[in-house]
């Protein structure tokens, strides 16, 4: 079919500059552009619209790698991948994959950010649902966990710098240094929050549906006080949804 | 003015854009309608539905797609449709539309709107895609008329003339977009009023202004800034020719709050003789 063969090749002279030498015998000059100038206009809007999608998901990742370097980064990952879906909402997805150290880290979780936006996030579990539990019962019950939540063990403070970012504070990028942050949503607002190794520890108990009582225990030399404020921040922020009893 | 489907006259509308969700949501603003960008809400389950469904519960909206790619060659995309689909369903949208484009090919999106090669093979192609999106809506389809930047030596006719005839081969409703029509004529050399001579505007059931970028040698259909004076005229000759019809304001970049905006889109009453 014509219609096939024009279009592969179009395809593949917007995407991959295949083909370049034809624009002139395929396509017609304009009133004040020849043929190729008025090709380039598809051609240079398709790697500008996909590195302005990924500029958008990570707004930090190009502060830290600077304008060049990012868009650098971003012209490698449109080349390596391909848009395949009707719209641009996963686009981004592998971009960590693509990168090393801090990078990777921070991409990691600005796109964490990403997908709770795009998760369902239901209202916290009611304090009836709660009171429901008989109390002899409360070691045994398991949480259900939100989907709009992800807990993320980077080996850079990826989070500090994030915020520093955020408050415009010009922060160097940091070396190594094991971090753990929960990122979610509640309500239209997406969160992140810092965690310590046994608030990690818990958190990923309870998300993983652990028992309550055997998950409060992962939390190993803090004090009970903590651990009691810490869940109930959990609870009240929205990252478990259901209380399923034993 | 006959057909047009049965589709209502929604008024001077204003596509839904997220800087603007917080302020129509908290303080519900008089606006006819809403069109929605169809894929912006599909392949999520979080916040940007429930934003549209907070818009939807109050105010009228018609959906507007970018990759159905009804031009393409690749076949039809059933999971796509089954979503768009769908969204119609949640939004109670009063139409669903998209472009006479193409996205890609091989499974590949470039997100934009390619242009078609006008000849009768390609309009074979795409009556017969049009008719089996429809079968699957189980309503009309409108086509909105793109900008294009190019035109194939391979065409066998002007673009108004593939427009209305693949109209009436998948009997399908069309989006008259006047600045698209302003832009390519602009782009090609011809006379924006041949092009609105030749539109079958029993089918037209909606009609877009936008601004759009004159880079000197050509423009591109940007979306941005205020509707300039000979789009706004070329919306009213096209209005008055079909006898009414619904009418929206796209503004895709560097978007103002929304008062601007909708005031921006409520300057088309100037030119449907609708208000002093």
């Amino acid at each position: 079919m014509k219609l096939d063969e024009t279009q592969q090749w179009f395809a593949g002279a917007v995407m991959r500059d295949a083909g370049l030498d034809e624009v002139d015998r395929r396509l017609t000059r304009g009133p004040k552009l020849d043929a190729r100038g008025r090709f380039d206009v598809y051609r240079s809007g398709y790697v500008a619209r996909l590195v302005e999608c990924l500029a958008d998901d990570y707004p930090i990742l190009k502060h830290a790698l600077g304008d060049d370097a990012f868009e650098d980064v971003c012209r490698r990952y449109v080349e390596r991948f391909p848009s395949e879906a009707p719209n641009l909402n996963a686009y981004g997805r592998r971009m960590a994959e693509t990168l090393d150290g801090f990078a990777s880290d921070l991409a990691r979780l600005e796109w964490a950010i990403v997908e709770v936006v795009h998760e369902p996030a239901p209202p916290p579990v009611t304090t009836e649902a709660l009171a429901a539990v008989p109390p002899e019962a409360w070691g045994d019950v398991r949480l259900t966990a939100s989907k709009a939540v992800r807990l993320l063990s980077f080996d850079h403070p990826v989070n500090d710098y994030f915020q520093a970012v955020r408050d415009e504070k010009q922060p160097a990028v940091p070396g190594p240094a094991p971090s753990s942050t929960v990122v979610y949503r509640s309500g239209r607002t997406v969160w992140r929050l810092g965690l310590t190794p046994a608030m990690e520890r818990v958190l990923a108990a309870l998300l993983a549906g652990e028992p309550l009582e055997q998950a409060l225990d992962r939390a190993g030399d803090a004090p009970p006080e903590h651990v009691t404020a810490w869940f109930r921040e959990w609870m009240a922020s929205g990252l478990f949804v259901g209380v399923t009893p034993p | 003015m006959p057909n047009r489907f049965g589709l209502p006259d929604l008024g001077v509308g204003l596509g839904l854009r997220t800087v603007h969700y917080g302020r129509i949501v908290e303080t519900q603003p008089q606006v006819d309608w809403f069109e929605i960008l169809s894929e912006n809400y599909m392949q999520t389950g979080g916040r940007p539905l429930e934003w549209l469904d907070a818009v939807a519960a109050r105010y009228p909206v018609a959906m507007h797609g970018v990759s159905l790619s009804i031009g393409s060659t690749d076949p039809l995309d059933r999971a796509y449709l089954t979503e768009l689909r769908a969204l119609r369903d949640r939004t109670k949208a009063r139409w669903v539309s998209d472009h006479l484009c193409w996205t890609g090919v091989g499974g590949k999106n470039t997100h934009d709107l390619l242009p078609m090669p006008y000849t009768e093979e390609a309009l074979r192609h795409v009556a017969g895609r049009v008719r089996a999106v429809q079968d699957f809506l189980g309503a009309p389809l409108a086509l909105e008329n793109p900008s294009t930047y190019v035109e194939f030596t391979e065409s066998q006719m002007p673009e108004w003339e593939f427009l209305a005839r693949l109209a009436d081969a998948a009997d399908c409703a069309l989006l008259l977009d006047v600045n698209n029509v302003y832009v390519s004529a602009y782009n090609h050399g011809f006379d924006p009023r041949t092009y609105l001579a030749a539109v079958p505007y029993d089918r037209v059931v909606q009609m877009h202004v936008a601004g759009h970028t004159n880079h000197g040698t050509h423009i591109v259909d940007s979306h941005i800034g205020p509707v300039i004076e000979p789009v706004w005229e070329l919306l009213g000759e096209a209005w008055r020719r079909a006898g009414g019809v619904s009418v929206l304001l796209e503004w895709d970049a560097e978007i103002p709050g929304f008062e601007e905006t909708h005031a921006e889109a409520l300057k088309a009453q100037r030119y449907l003789g609708q208000q002093p």
